[in-house]
């Protein structure tokens, strides 16, 4: 593979994590007191939880075309998105006995139901209500994808490099988790913490800014993973 | 104690890539010393880790301690295999490995965190400096950790006895717990570096324990890993332990218990 089209597909598989994490609601600390919306974690524990599950799956896919690999590495970690937050709603409803609203709309986009009555004065929601959990899929969705494009790309240059095959996929599976790591948590920084899904006004007001750090970012990583690949 | 003055960044720094590098170097000294001396080098880089972890993370970072951990091992790991892979690349002498491993990890993290600073706006003045450090000595303790295990710090050689059995990703993470718990776990309004970083000193000695483990093919290169390993981590523990008791607020309000003979 030559090292432009390297380079580019490692920033675009950089910029669909970076872009997934701003979708996922999460919530920090506050959540994790119910007094914020989402799930009680920082951005790097749920950025691992699911990318790491992506990749797994997107690595059990090993020499599959471009997309299989992008699309099962994609359902890995919306299954493992999806499961986190329905356990975390489970603790937050039977647990905390908080409903699941959200105080940054006044009724939920998708279910059109209202938010604020349900809403425990002087929190900012509780709970992961509908919007943040299609949010967070579509999030892992995009993050798995890419960590998937990342592993595919790295896997696909060394193994053409004649490496053989599993010690191939062993160091894509490094560097595909490296780079998801660095843009995930670039993306976290932009966020600024917490946020709650595509909904947020927090969401419109930063992703421009987040898609340019990623992408910046993953050319960094693009360019050193190919003196990595050179090396080998 | 707080009263105690704080040791310096700078010393720190020279510990973890001094030390680090010296372990990593003395690798070939002796079949059973050599691998135990290269961890060494890795607790030294932990410790260093474990400091600029205190410096950035005590600014809030917004995101968790644990987030720069992870970014600056990521970056780490990418910086520190391609160093190693920049030997061959450019048909370097294979001493130069360590060092260059050391160095394009501390490149990459110096423009991650420029990206971090200038792009999205982070507002910590020690930003740049400490994610460079955190990525230099995450960089510097996985390769300690895999030249223990793989004998040499080529990069054919690691690539063979730690990333194909994939345990390049368990050192991800396990140096990651190790660098970015201390603080973690010790922040608060009494936090001081002396306990912390003897949890780190803790941390790092369990983490060569686990390397001693994976290391059991060596033969008894491995155990002599694992009881210092043991020892290192019960001696450290206990002194953060008896610091954490120390520094507990009703002993810090009212002293410590009197003898019996004192009364």
């Amino acid at each position: 593979m030559d090292p432009i089209s390297l380079i580019i597909f490692i920033a675009v598989g950089g910029v669909l994590i970076g872009a997934g994490v701003h979708f996922i609601p999460v919530g920090g600390a506050p959540a994790a007191m119910a007094t914020a919306t989402g799930v009680g974690t920082g951005t790097a524990m749920l950025a691992a939880g699911a990318g790491m599950t992506g990749l797994v799956t997107a690595a059990s896919l090993t020499g599959q075309s471009m997309i299989m690999v992008m699309l099962l590495g994609a359902v890995g970690a919306m299954i493992m998105m999806a499961f986190t937050m329905l356990i975390a709603n489970y603790i937050y409803v039977y647990g905390c006995g908080v409903v699941p609203a959200s105080a940054k709309v006044d009724n939920d986009p998708i279910t059109g139901r209202p938010q604020e009555i349900y809403c425990t004065p002087g929190t900012e929601g509780h709970g992961i209500p509908t919007v943040c959990f299609v949010s967070g899929v579509i999030g892992a969705l995009m993050g798995g994808a890419g960590g998937g494009l990342v592993y595919f790309v790295v896997n696909d240059a060394l193994t053409k490099a004649s490496l053989a095959a599993p010690m191939a996929a062993a160091f894509a599976g490094i560097i595909a988790i490296s780079v998801y790591f660095i843009n995930a948590v670039v993306a976290s920084y932009n966020i600024g913490g917490t946020i709650e899904g595509f909904h947020d006004p927090k969401f419109k007001a930063r992703i421009g800014k987040g898609f340019i750090a990623c992408l910046l970012a993953s050319i960094v990583c693009g360019i050193f993973v190919y003196v990595l690949i050179g090396g080998i | 104690m707080a009263d105690e003055k704080p040791v310096s960044s700078n010393m720190l720094l020279a510990l973890g890539i001094i030390g680090g590098l010296l372990g990593i170097y003395l690798i070939g000294i002796n079949p059973i010393i050599g691998p135990l001396l290269a961890c060494l080098g890795g607790v030294c880089a932990i410790i260093w880790g474990a400091n600029a972890i205190r410096s950035v993370a005590g600014y809030g970072l917004g995101t968790g301690v644990p987030s720069i951990g992870y970014m600056s091992l990521g970056i780490g790991i990418l910086g520190g295999l391609s160093g190693l892979a920049l030997v061959s690349l450019l048909k370097l002498p294979a001493i130069v490995s360590p060092i260059l491993a050391l160095v394009v990890a501390l490149i990459i993290g110096l423009i991650i965190a420029v990206i971090a600073k200038k792009i999205v706006g982070m507002k910590i003045p020690v930003l740049i400096r400490c994610t460079a450090e955190i990525a230099g000595a995450g960089a510097l303790s996985v390769v300690a950790f895999s030249t223990a295990l793989a004998g040499s710090y080529t990069l054919s050689a690691i690539a063979t006895s730690v990333i194909l059995p994939g345990y390049i990703a368990l050192f991800f993470i396990m140096n990651t717990m190790a660098i970015q718990e201390p603080f973690n776990a010790c922040l608060g309004p009494n936090e001081d570096q002396r306990r912390t970083l003897t949890l780190a000193v803790a941390n790092a000695f369990l983490a060569i324990v686990v390397v001693g483990l994976l290391a059991i093919p060596l033969g008894y290169a491995a155990l002599l890993i694992i009881v210092v390993g043991f020892v290192g981590w019960l001696c450290s523990y206990k002194k953060f332990l008896k610091l954490s008791n120390e520094a507990a607020a009703s002993v810090v309000w009212s002293g410590l218990w009197p003898k019996l003979e004192d009364q």
